[in-house]
């Protein structure tokens, strides 16, 4: 009979040296487990300064208006009127009365934020007068442009999924396009910066209905022009502009 | 073996085994997490749900790959036979972090809308036609569709309700699946990057498979060149003194199953190479306690007439021997599973 060990998984009596060989690469195979995670762990991309404080609520006032995506005109964050847009805790739009536009209002929620883009996911919104009607201000032509990178659910981008650009994030882009959740738009290797998103329209500066879905989260070239409003900047492009890569 | 079953036959090398397993994946899941979350510069912090995501789909990816590795490292070294007894554990384990990926990329990625999650993931990129922009969403449940299939039936209670080949094509599914993860990862993950992690992961790990999967067909077929050509329907094993006790050594013949001679003591048996269980090489086994053990998974065979002692009840194809000048000679043709045949003596010999 061949002395060498012979290896049978059901046999309890596994010979010794079999044994300890055994529990040896038992536990190096673990441990190089842990240090493989390690490895893949740390090599995540970096989503960028996006925030989505669901603990802290907050309450702000300003003047609500509908078009080109809902949004609080306030100056509750200094630096005078800034559009803080306003959306619920999932990937639709919300509605609000008629009677609650185009005048002083109060908004409840908490704070999506990525640099000095703002957004709040609504609790609640009601009338309040203080505040007066908050105007955007004249609107500036910065010019005509050609960019190559990606269109953006700007709720997910801002911070409410870190990451929330690439490929993996398609799908929840589409459902909040498809929601009527505002879009953004990114310059490729940009993505994960706070100032890089403008807000993405069409050439007559209005949202975009389901016909940019297709489009979005893919790499595409586009050509429109630059506006700044209320010191957001809005990229306005028509849809025949946008050419996939 | 196949007289009862019971969920788990544990032992004391099963315990140990899938003491390891679930430590290895606990340290693969508490470094991808402490990386993720310790490693992102500060005011980065990713979402946790999508660092957990992340780090499930690695983790699943790593154990499929390693599971592969298993089969063709036992063909090279029989040190690897102790990770190939208990593997489907690795697989089942595999399967189920795979599930717990997919559940928290349908919660997160397609939950949370009007639109029902299963429809968003199969509709929200409809860009078949493009292999750039390809939905590879679909990949993975493909893959997990046939990794569950694989889980189910992972069960011994399933090899012997299909029979062997059945189930053992069934389980090469496990290579479709792999395939579909490699473009999955390839065409997800690794396109929204700008490192080169995720792309190293998939397209390293599958070269690691492929290659090693090639060194040990190379080897195999190595040894089948050496087949052995028939002569009155006799094939010749070579000399009996050069069979180990215990052990024995392969003829191939120029058809069928390979054979494995055997010798214990002084007589020699010859056998159907493939074991009855899920195809192990018999002939790189031992003969211990009067029977054949696979190395594989430790199935039995009574070398006389390839029948499992009871109360088992697999049969092996057993051959004819006759041993001419110390050399042991195999008849080519089979006789039926469970037939028994006498042994060649040795001592015939002279």
């Amino acid at each position: 009979m061949a002395d060498d060990p012979f290896f049978v998984g059901w046999q309890d009596n596994v010979p010794k040296l079999s044994r300890r060989k055994v529990l040896l690469a038992g536990a190096g195979l673990a441990l190089g487990a842990g240090a493989l995670g390690l490895g893949l762990g740390n090599q995540a991309p970096a989503p960028g300064p996006g925030v989505w404080d669901q603990g802290r609520k907050l309450a702000m006032t300003g003047t609500i208006y509908p078009e080109p995506y809902l949004h609080l005109l306030t100056e509750d964050l200094g630096g005078g009127p800034r559009p803080v847009f306003l959306v619920g805790q999932g990937k639709d739009r919300i509605t609000v009365r008629p009677a609650l536009t185009f005048t002083g209002a109060a908004v409840t929620g908490t704070m999506i934020e990525r640099g000095e883009h703002a957004m709040m996911a609504v609790d609640d919104i009601y009338a309040d007068p203080a505040p007066g009607r908050v105007m955007p201000g004249p609107e500036t032509d910065l010019g005509e442009v050609v960019m190559t990178g990606e269109i953006l659910d700007a709720k997910c981008w801002f911070g409410a999924m870190r990451p929330g650009h690439g490929k993996t994030h398609k799908a929840c882009a589409s459902l909040c396009a498809r929601g009527g959740l505002p879009l953004a738009f990114c310059e490729t290797g940009r993505c994960g910066e706070g100032k890089a998103a403008l807000l993405f329209l069409d050439a007559r500066g209005r949202a975009f209905g389901p016909e940019i879905i297709p489009l979005v989260a893919d790499p595409v070239i586009i050509r429109g022009r630059i506006f700044e409003v209320a010191g957001l900047r809005q990229v306005r492009v028509a849809l025949g502009d946008v050419v996939r890569l | 073996m196949a007289a009862s079953f019971s969920l788990v036959g544990w032992n004391r090398f099963k315990r140990s085994y899938d003491f390891a397993l679930i430590l290895g994946v606990a340290l693969f899941f508490a470094a991808h997490l402490a990386a993720g979350f310790l490693g992102a510069p500060a005011g980065q912090a990713p979402s946790e749900l999508q660092v957990v995501i992340r780090a499930s789909g690695a983790a699943a990816f790593s154990l499929l790959t390693f599971i592969l590795c298993i089969g063709p490292m036992a063909r090279l070294t029989p040190r690897a036979l102790p990770l190939l007894y208990n593997r489907r554990h690795l697989g089942v384990t595999c399967f189920l972090i795979a599930l717990v990926h997919a559940a928290l990329v349908l919660l997160w990625y397609h939950g949370f809308s009007q639109v029902n999650a299963f429809i968003s993931l199969l509709t929200s990129n409809p860009r078949y036609g493009s292999f750039g922009g390809f939905p590879f969403e679909s990949l993975g449940l493909a893959a997990l569709l046939i990794l569950f299939v694989m889980a189910a039936t992972s069960h011994d209670f399933w090899n012997a309700v299909l029979g062997p080949r059945l189930w053992k094509a069934l389980h090469m599914g496990v290579y479709a699946a792999y395939g579909l993860l490699v473009a999955h990862v390839m065409l997800g993950a690794a396109q929204g990057e700008t490192g080169l992690a995720q792309a190293a992961l998939a397209g390293g790990s599958a070269l690691l498979v492929a290659g090693l999967h090639i060194a040990a067909g190379r080897r195999e077929a190595a040894r089948d060149a050496a087949e052995t050509e028939p002569a009155d329907g006799w094939l010749n094993a070579g000399l009996a003194a050069d069979i180990a006790d215990g052990r024995a050594v392969i003829v191939v013949p120029p058809e069928g199953e390979r054979i494995a001679v055997f010798r214990d003591g002084a007589k020699v048996y010859a056998v159907a190479n493939a074991c009855r269980h899920q195809g192990g090489p018999l002939g790189e086994g031992r003969i211990l306690d009067g029977c054949i053990v696979c190395p594989w998974h430790g199935f039995q065979y009574r070398p006389e007439d390839g029948c499992s002692p009871p109360p088992f009840t697999e049969k092996i194809q057993t051959y004819r021997t006759r041993i001419t000048g110390g050399r042991v000679f195999v008849e080519a043709a089979p006789q039926p599973p469970g037939t028994a045949i006498a042994p060649s003596l040795i001592e015939e010999a002279g």
